[in-house]
């Protein structure tokens, strides 16, 4: 279960990490007004430290009674309960349900929200790497291809994508060496509720039984192990050379 | 200056054997070209003399002293890399001083020497300069200078050209032919290009898969080839190679009996057109390159082997055209089938 | 290039305000941070003061006066900035044995190094406080904490500087070697000038991993030698009380390290990526 967790909480960020990187960094290498400050902007969370990340998301934005979550909820809410007062469009609002705030500290939407908080933080990390990458990329090479009369779509898929692979494996790795010891999120988020992962599961059985912290704690060591050496094995050569 | 003697030496690469026995007697003030294709192990003979790479078994001695384990700065060698190697922090004169630092050199006594040396290479301007604003041809002199300054008793090139345009690197080649006259200095120099081996050296070494094939003046290497190898290596354009087959039917009485067997070799300089009765060779025209002071003549043997004839005034024929040269006996070489070694005397 | 591509007018305007709209979505929480960290406690939660509130210090001044913010602050500064420099001091040789003395295992070596970053800290939880709280004594001291940031962060360093030294020109080196240069003096008048901007880097980096660690800077600690992570910790109220003191006391944490990551940019990227991205 908690091996579960781990790989669906890190697979998931990588995915929507270099998804999101991509795009906003394609978006952002082109030349346009207050280009430095959006860069400054998309950048910052990178620096946010995880502990004030955890507790700002779901405490101050995602919390379904305090946070910004069910502050829009029930303002949705009111929103739609006035509508339904109008005249005509007062009926088709009236079929309206009323909504509920999700609450995050259930123990699979925990999960998704340490996904969300992670990949908000580690987005502009994607996105940095992918912008220094895209501004090396060869101008000839998309000029003989706009010769050779490709648009601008073909050009993305068949020059920027695989000139990218580079950084992109490189994102891949680095990110999954920090979020597979991930705790702080998951501590913070899901205290209490079900949803652990590796590191955290070690972290439980420390406060009551040694014994079992020690024995997951060595299965984690190899698991790190295993997956260090299958993913540098193949991401690690393009870094040593 | 001092003379440089390799003998026996041998090295290996984590079990693979590179070098396989060099023996070689460099004189005092002697101007010595490694020469060979990449990868036949001029770079690590270069190496292995200046300290960089380990010895595996043999000795190295500079002056009488077996160097094997001295540390490279103290064998009194100083070494110009291909990539000029200048430390891309430090000014032309730091760099140049570098060395001299190290050894605790009187201040006065480095800028005395760094001088000199700037001035015999034209570089006084530039002593103040980081080597990043110097051109290409710059960087070389100051490369070469931080070597003079040394004092050493034996200079190292390592390809010091082959990062230089044509143009320049003729005129650097001069550069250092004239340096190696007025140092009389012991030099020895790495090279993958023929036409320097050929200009530069007093004695040329030619190796190939970490064995000396020839060693010998540029004019005995040119004149005697001791193998195919050397003879194709050496000469620009490249010797041609015949059987006796391929030769006119009566052809091997005008030379010698031993060619019947043997791999024929003649340079293109060394074939003239002749008629249909005295040729040795005879061949169809591919194509013509002219180069204005001569051509290069591009021919098929019957059997289809590419031959090239070098003339002083292009043949006024056309493409397909069957043409007839001969050679002077004494200029034609051969070679035995299987080994490839000189068999004429 | 420039010269037929057609951008259309409306691609003109669409795509800055996409990447304004995107780049302010992003500091979107960062900004709510700072702006709730303005609010009392009370209002922080209150619906109707959601944009519109009397700004306050209060939060502020309470966290200086009261919960002795800059004692964390500078236990923060003290251990990061020791730990960094403890990192290079160890870094710096290792890797330049790395890259210009490899021996066959070389690589090996570091591939293991970058695993144990994999390794969840928990699984050496107990060992790491049995051991520094019994055996030796140095629970809650500041030579503690530096030395567990600096050996957590060491793979993380030598690589970095692997990876940076191996782009310096082996002829450089052996140059040196021909001119007579010490080992150390290989170090100091070649190497380090040379990858001035790697080491550099690789030291900001190092220090903003120092400055945001959590796990061990919390459990290694009590009061002497406490960072920043242990004052968020500390102030971390179930369920949403005390938002606005939460808040303050976080932008106070977070906001030296977002501000030098600003100024520093272009040395993270490259950083950040071992320098395989240019």
């Amino acid at each position: 279960m908690a091996i579960q967790n781990s790989v669906l909480i890190v697979s998931s960020i990588l995915i929507l990490t270099v998804i999101l990187g991509l795009l906003i960094a394609v978006l952002v290498n082109r030349t346009f007004p207050g280009r430095g400050i959006v860069r400054v902007l998309l950048i910052s969370p990178f620096f946010v430290m995880p502990a004030v990340n955890a507790v700002l998301w779901i405490n101050m934005i995602l919390d379904p009674v305090l946070g910004l979550n069910g502050l829009a909820v029930s303002g949705l809410n009111e929103l739609v309960a006035g509508l339904r007062d109008f005249p005509v469009i007062g009926g088709f609002f009236a079929m309206w349900p009323e909504l509920h705030p999700i609450s995050f500290r259930a123990t699979q939407t925990s999960a998704y929200a340490v996904i969300m908080m992670v990949t908000w933080q580690w987005t502009p990390f994607a996105v940095l790497i992918f912008m220094t990458s895209l501004q090396s990329e060869d101008e000839s090479q998309k000029e003989a291809a706009m010769l050779d009369g490709a648009n601008a779509w073909s050009q993305f898929i068949n020059l920027t994508v695989p000139h990218l692979a580079r950084p992109i494996a490189i994102v891949v790795m680095i990110q999954s060496i920090f979020h597979l010891s991930l705790y702080a999120e998951i501590e913070i988020v899901s205290r209490g509720n079900g949803n652990k992962n590796l590191p955290y599961l070690i972290g439980e059985f420390t406060s009551n039984n040694i014994g079992a912290a020690s024995a997951t704690g060595i299965f984690a060591v190899i698991l790190a192990n295993v997956v260090a050496i299958f993913l540098l094995r193949m991401v690690g050569k393009s870094l040593m050379d | 200056m001092a003379s440089v003697t390799i003998r026996d030496v041998k090295k290996s690469y984590g079990g693979q054997q590179v070098m396989h026995g060099i023996d070689l007697d460099v004189n005092e003030g002697e101007f010595v070209v490694f020469v060979g294709p990449s990868g036949c192990g001029k770079s690590t003979l270069l190496r292995m003399i200046a300290g960089l790479e380990e010895t595996s078994s043999g000795e190295i001695l500079i002056g009488d002293k077996v160097v094997n384990n001295v540390a490279p700065a103290k064998r009194g060698v100083a070494m110009v890399f291909q990539s000029y190697a200048l430390y891309p922090h430090m000014t032309v004169f730091n760099n140049m001083a570098f060395g001299l630092k190290q050894t605790k050199t009187a201040p006065d006594e480095i800028d005395r020497r760094v001088r000199e040396a700037a001035e015999v290479l034209q570089i006084t301007d530039y002593l103040d300069r980081s080597p990043r604003n110097l051109s290409g041809g710059q960087r070389q002199r100051v490369a070469i200078g931080r070597a003079i300054v040394r004092d050493p008793e034996v200079f190292l090139f390592d390809e010091p050209l082959s990062n230089l345009d044509a143009a320049l690197r003729v005129q650097t080649r001069l550069e250092i032919a004239r340096l190696h006259e007025r140092l009389q200095s012991t030099m020895i120099y790495v090279t993958h290009d023929q036409v320097e081996a050929m200009t530069l050296a007093d004695k040329i070494v030619v190796l190939r898969d970490g064995r000396i094939e020839q060693v010998g003046s540029p004019i005995d290497l040119y004149e005697r080839p001791a193998s195919m190898f050397v003879a194709g290596f050496i000469g620009s354009p490249k010797m041609n190679f015949f059987t006796s087959a391929e030769l006119v039917v009566n052809a091997i009485k005008k030379l010698a009996a031993v060619a019947v067997v043997a791999n024929i070799g003649i340079r293109p300089e060394h074939l003239t057109a002749s008629t249909e009765k005295g040729a040795l060779i005879g061949g169809t025209l591919d194509l013509v390159e002219q180069l204005g002071e001569y051509a290069l003549v591009h021919l098929n043997t019957a059997a289809g082997v590419p031959f090239i004839a070098k003339m002083e005034k292009p043949p006024e024929v056309t493409k397909g055209a069957q043409m007839w040269f001969t050679a002077n006996p004494s200029l034609v070489h051969f070679f035995a089938q299987e080994s490839g070694l000189r068999i004429n005397t | 290039m420039a010269a037929v591509a057609q951008t259309s007018k409306l691609g003109k305007v669409l795509w800055p305000v996409l990447a304004w709209t995107i780049a302010l979505i992003f500091f979107f929480p960062i900004f709510w941070l700072v702006f709730t960290s303005f609010k009392t406690d009370a209002d922080a939660v209150k619906p109707e003061y959601l944009f519109f509130f009397t700004p306050t210090l209060e939060n502020y001044t309470n966290m200086t006066e009261n919960y002795d913010y800059w004692r964390f602050a500078i236990n923060s500064v003290i251990t990061s900035t020791f730990a960094t420099g403890f990192a290079l001091i160890v870094g710096v040789p290792a890797a330049y044995a790395m890259a210009f003395d490899p021996s066959r295992h070389t690589k090996d070596i570091l591939v293991w190094m970058l695993s144990t970053k994999m390794l969840p800290a928990a699984a050496v939880l107990y060992p790491m406080t049995f051991l520094t709280k019994n055996l030796l004594g140095l629970f809650d001291t500041h030579f503690l904490v530096i030395m567990v940031l600096c050996l957590i962060n060491l793979p993380i360093v030598i690589w970095m500087l692997f990876t940076y030294f191996k782009e310096i020109p082996k002829d450089i080196i052996e140059a040196g070697k021909m001119d007579g240069v010490s080992t150390w003096g290989e170090i100091k008048d070649i190497l380090i000038p040379l990858a001035w901007g790697g080491i550099a880097s690789t030291a900001l980096l190092t220090f903003i991993f120092c400055w945001n660690e959590a796990y061990w800077t919390v459990r290694l600690t009590t009061i002497d030698a406490a960072t920043l992570s242990k004052l968020i910790e500390g102030n971390r109220a179930p369920e949403g009380l005390f938002f606005g003191r939460l808040s303050a006391v976080s932008t106070a944490a977070v906001a030296p390290i977002v501000v030098l990551g600003w100024f520093c940019q272009k040395q993270l990227v490259q950083g950040l990526t071992f320098g395989a991205v240019k």
